[in-house]
């Protein structure tokens, strides 16, 4: 019997959620533990999204830092049915990112020394116990795998639209395509990612 | 209902992508449509995964400790905010209820004003909807007027185009009759040269027949004792100026003679030469053409004399035949 055949990525980030949520409640109510657990599951992600934009490791650990603030600070405003909270998290994460960087105006540099290298600190064994950091490998793996099983044009339009903070009609420029061209792509890829990955989750 | 523009819509949105009026359009039509809202739940938790595609990377393990921190000394300031004393000052409430009276006023007014306004927008929406009805009854009559001018220009089109098909049969039957005219004109003009061709030969004949008329018919008879009964006819054609003379019983003539016919007109002081002539030896008879060699007017007589072969310019012989 093969595991991967029985595998619901439903369930499982249903599951993830569902955990995640109740640690955001926890840090509501100042649960210290909770609030270091929430940060073994999110930093990771957060902070490599943080340096994917803005290819600054001291930038992108300020911008983790202060995500991890509002939350300790928010976690009461937390509402589940309007998204789990590591989407929250990395809604946060990725706006500030992007407001930084189009604040400081170095999105031409930015994107020229931006390449598909891992960067920043590698990521080392030390912090998150052990299941914390199979779940990471096991959604980096997965995204990824995701990502890679769309069409390479798909792919380039997604991550930039997700990563460069750049507009419709700049990333349309960037690809030399039409923008009604870039926006499909856009739309196509998202909505195989959903299916691939099982955005469908309550 | 779902359809690809709101996923595309919902694809830039969660991407934050959406500007200006898109963005407030969506988020217009986002608030009020259930199954929009779970696409764009379902596809902002996809795009939010798409944080474990960023290359690996993980923060300083001291900021996990600076956290800690952080959070712990704003716990602890938030255990001292909670454990504050609040004393009610006695005049809260009085000054709360003095509040919430001039909030009630205000409101109130805000009240009366909003219904003004509000019942000044419906006059203006019955306006507009008087307007609206008085422009579509307007466009309706407009298209019954223009309804009725298409209808009547196409009865005028009708009998135009019927008046254009009875020009074109009279057109055609003209030119039938032109056709035919043209025949009856050439029948007529080949009748007529038939009859100027008639005409010619009766004039002709005419001609002919008026120089019949002007024929000098002339007998001469014999002047010689040897031959009384020597004869002879001349006829004078004067159109033609020829003439023809025929003889019998004259006598033979020797081989260095010649009878000479003469042409009397009184125009000239002496005949005319009208040529000479032999005759048969055995029957005394010739017939000659003959052509004067001046111009005539009038043939008074006919004469034949007897001369030498050849003929002499003016008579010289005896004369053997005279006309009557």
């Amino acid at each position: 019997m093969n595991p991967a055949a029985d595998f619901d990525p439903s369930a499982a980030n249903a599951e993830r959620a569902r955990v995640d949520a109740d640690l955001l409640r926890r840090i509501a109510r100042d649960d210290r533990e909770a609030f270091a657990q929430l940060y073994d599951r999110f930093s990771r992600p957060l902070y490599a999204t943080a340096l994917r934009v803005l290819n600054n490791p001291a930038e992108a650990e300020d911008i983790v830092q202060d995500v991890f603030l509002a939350l300790w600070e928010k976690a009461a405003s937390f509402e589940s049915t309007r998204g789990s909270a590591f989407a929250w998290a990395v809604t946060l994460t990725r706006n500030r990112a992007i407001d930084r960087i189009r604040m400081r105006n170095r999105r031409a540099e930015l994107l020229s020394q931006t390449t598909a290298e891992d960067a920043g600190t590698q990521p080392s064994d030390a912090g998150p116990d052990s299941a914390t950091r199979l779940l990471f490998k096991e959604q980096t793996g997965a995204v990824r795998a995701a990502v890679a099983a769309l069409p390479p044009e798909q792919q380039r339009a997604v991550e930039l639209a997700f990563f460069s903070g750049l507009t419709q009609q700049e990333i349309a420029a960037l690809l030399q395509e039409p923008l009604g061209t870039v926006k499909a792509r856009i739309r196509r890829g998202l909505l195989k990612l959903r299916e691939i990955l099982g955005g469908r989750h309550d | 209902m779902i359809d690809e523009l709101h996923e595309e819509l919902a694809s830039l949105y969660v991407l934050g992508l959406l500007e200006g009026p898109e963005l407030a359009d969506f988020q217009a039509g986002l608030a009020r449509d259930p199954a929009l809202q779970t696409l764009v739940r379902e596809l902002n938790e996809t795009t939010c995964r798409l944080a474990y595609a960023a290359p690996a990377a993980a923060p300083s393990p001291a900021l996990k400790a600076r956290l800690l921190d952080r959070i712990d000394t704003a716990a602890r300031w938030r255990a001292e905010r909670r454990v504050v004393p609040f004393t009610v000052p006695v005049w809260l409430p009085w000054a709360a209820a003095a509040c919430l009276a001039v909030s009630c006023a205000w409101l109130g007014q805000l009240y009366l004003v909003s219904r003004s306004e509000n019942a000044l927008l419906r006059d203006q929406q019955t306006l507009a909807e008087f307007e609206l009805s008085s422009a579509r009854n307007q466009l309706k009559a407009e298209r019954l007027i223009a309804a009725h001018e298409v209808a009547s220009a196409t009865g005028q089109l009708a009998t135009l185009e019927q008046n254009l098909r009875r020009a074109r049969q009279e057109a055609d039957d003209a030119n039938l009759q032109l056709t035919s005219a043209q025949k009856l004109i050439a029948a007529r003009d080949l009748q007529v040269a038939q009859n100027n061709e008639r005409l010619a030969e009766l004039e002709a004949k005419s001609a002919h027949d008026a120089d019949l008329a002007n024929f000098k018919i002339s007998t001469l008879a014999s002047l010689l004792g040897n031959s009384p009964q020597a004869l002879a006819v001349a006829v004078w054609n004067p159109a033609r100026q020829e003439g023809v003379l025929r003889v019998e019983k004259l006598p033979a003539l020797a081989a260095d003679k010649d009878y000479q016919l003469w042409l009397v007109d009184p125009q000239y002081p002496i005949p005319v030469d009208g040529g000479v002539f032999t005759v048969d030896p055995a029957t005394g008879e010739a017939r000659i053409s003959f052509k004067a060699d001046k111009p005539i007017k009038a043939v008074a007589k006919f004469a034949v004399s007897l001369e030498r072969k050849g003929g002499v310019p003016k008579a010289e012989g005896p004369m053997v035949l005279l006309s009557q």
